[in-house]
């Protein structure tokens, strides 16, 4: 659990959001590439496990690369951090203006 | 005797859901005597990954995911896998985008539910009132659609008539949703998605040894997409857009929307933001980044694909392709495996209800009620709270199954907005609203307001851009009266910038 301020706990989060970002932009990528590109290449003729090479590597592939980025970001770019504020409650409605 | 076999697994699990409701009631009394609201809408920030993360995915996955979407990829083919599989980065983009920022300004400012967040964000009463209004619309609604296909699963899998299954799993779901809460259903969902897992299971060996194994049953689907090529009945169901007489059935223009609307726009739908707010820490929100990953892409891809494969041992169907599903397990599983895979969609479509009828129930009690009062200065009594929250959540689910019982068509159609109108309001609302500093009451206002117009009126009158899916021209125009609001609105006041952006201080 790394100590952090309030404020630097949000430049963290703005980064961890942006990293999130990025690992969806690969697997959308990912994703098209593979099986609309195997499938222009080869058309079904190619198959893995029975199955055509297009779906099971665009289908199958995506959800196992989504893993290892999710793998990768909260081991190398998430931190663990106090998600309170020392016990903190701060309400900006102000309350006393309407009563 | 094969009736009664099917449904013994089915009534084991409903009394294990309803003890789970009321032993979670009993448990959190002391904390609901302090704080009613925030235990009984978000379990008092407790849940740890596993459980965060499968009533994540529970939430996601609805009767159609185990009805209707498999019953289409009978007839389409991996087309229709590979369209459902945009669903993978649903879990780790919303609790890796808000995640951790709604937990911490949701701690700092005591917020039970979305709306508090919005309106701590936006300081705007009419906002937060035009959101509650919002969510308990589309949710009272979308609740009724399943409903509706949970009683349709119900009987005809058991044969019980529809009333009778309608109001038998009606009963249950709210019930334990009324007295145990969020606590109660965060449990549930994750008891659901387990079972899910493990009716699907069943539904593949099923399906795989019936059909003589995966090359019989590929030679089958290549003979019906050979057919479809030569004939034009059918459809080719080992292309990606699943032709029929050469015209793409699954045109690429929809694989873009279905892109919004069921992967990135996902992260606008209040019923998951809500579980944001309901996590104990960082650690937690880690796991069920990953954990939600992996059962939500077993559960997409794996049902899909499971309604593709199910074309080598069901060659025709009589009636809809929603009957693929029923069909198979009805006639081609032993009754007790056959039971406990029945559970798999009618706990997809309780854990969805449980959610929508918790989050729906807050907006009322928490958003408008609780605030009204708090906003006149008056006194908040926790066991009025605690009459109130309980008397709402079982009128909003009765509510919701009477409907069922006969539905009328407005509702039926306000149901076909709710997904998309859900996140046309809230993902620029929220994204916008934690991200851009600028961003005010006006904007977010005009947003939600002009976004939903546009969306619902396209929807209504058929008004396309070309075969893309209206979210598009929802998120679009939302995002454009939310940039033109801003402008026009008065800039955000110092306090709130520094809640909400302190590093910009």
């Amino acid at each position: 659990m790394r100590k952090m301020s309030y404020k630097e706990k949000f430049i963290q989060m703005n980064k961890e959001a942006k990293a999130t970002w990025i690992a969806a932009a690969i697997v959308i990528v990912f994703w098209w590439v593979t099986g609309f590109g195997i499938y222009a290449a080869v058309g079904s003729s190619v198959t893995i496990l029975g199955m055509p090479a297009w779906f099971m590597v665009s289908c199958f592939g995506s959800w196992f690369l989504a893993i290892a980025l999710v793998i990768f970001l909260i081991k190398k770019v998430f931190v663990d951090f106090d998600l309170n504020e020392e016990g903190k409650i701060m309400d900006v409605s102000n309350k006393d203006d309407r009563r | 005797m094969n009736a009664f076999l099917r449904l013994s697994p089915v009534f084991v699990f409903f009394v294990i859901l309803l003890g789970l409701g009321f032993y979670i009631q009993k448990t959190s009394a002391d904390a609901r005597a302090k704080n009613y609201s925030k235990d009984y809408y978000i379990g008092g920030r407790s849940l740890g990954g596993f459980v965060l993360a499968m009533t994540l995915v529970a939430t996601y996955s609805s009767v159609s995911s185990f009805l209707s979407g498999p019953g289409v990829a009978w007839q389409k083919g991996f087309g229709w896998v590979y369209f459902a599989s945009t669903q993978v980065v649903a879990a780790f983009i919303v609790l890796g985008v808000l995640g951790k920022k709604m937990a911490v300004i949701g701690r700092r400012t005591d917020s039970v539910t979305v709306v508090d967040v919005i309106r701590q964000r936006y300081q705007s009463n009419t906002l937060a009132i035009i959101s509650a209004v919002v969510i308990i619309v589309f949710f009272t609604t979308t609740m009724l659609g399943q409903f509706i296909g949970g009683a349709q699963i119900f009987s005809a899998t058991t044969g019980l008539s529809y009333k009778a299954g309608l109001i038998f799993f009606a009963f249950v779901v709210v019930l334990y949703t009324t007295v145990g809460g969020f606590n109660a259903v965060a449990i549930t969902d994750t008891a659901c998605a387990v079972v899910m897992l493990i009716g699907m299971f069943c539904l593949g060996y099923a399906i795989i040894s019936k059909g003589g194994g995966i090359n019989k049953i590929m030679a089958t689907i290549t003979e019906v997409s050979k057919t479809a090529t030569a004939t034009g009945k059918g459809f080719n169901m080992l292309s990606p857009t699943a032709e029929s007489s050469g015209v793409a059935s699954i045109p690429v223009q929809l694989f873009i929307t279905q892109w919004m609307l069921c992967g990135v726009c996902t992260l606008g739908l209040p019923q998951s933001n809500v579980r944001c707010l309901s996590y104990k820490d960082t650690k937690s929100v880690h796991s069920a980044m990953l954990y939600g990953t992996i059962v939500v892409g077993a559960m997409m891809v794996g049902m899909h694909m499971l309604g593709v494969l199910s074309r080598g041992v069901l060659f025709e169907i009589n009636g809809s392709t929603d009957t693929v599903i029923p069909t198979l397990i009805t006639n081609y599983m032993n009754p007790f495996l056959a039971g406990i895979t029945i559970i798999g969609p009618l706990a997809a479509t309780m854990s969805t209800i449980s959610s929508l009828l918790i989050a729906g129930s807050s907006a009322i009690v928490k958003d408008i009620y609780m605030h009204s009062k708090e906003a006149k200065g008056e006194e908040i009594n926790q066991k009025k709270v605690g009459r109130i929250s309980l008397t709402v959540t079982a009128i909003m689910g009765i509510v919701a199954v009477c409907l069922a019982i006969k539905p009328p068509d407005i509702i039926v159609w306000i149901n076909m907005f709710a997904f998309g109108g859900l996140q046309t309001a809230f993902f620029w609302t929220l994204v916008l609203g934690l991200f851009w500093k600028k961003a005010n009451a006006t904007g977010a206002i005009w947003g939600m307001i002009g976004g939903l117009a546009a969306y619902c009126i396209t929807m209504a009158l058929g008004i396309k851009v070309s075969t893309f899916h209206n979210i598009i021209i929802g998120i679009v125009c939302a995002l454009i009266f939310f940039i033109i609001g801003t402008n026009v609105g008065k800039p955000v006041d110092e306090k709130v910038g520094r809640l909400f952006f302190p590093e910009k201080y």
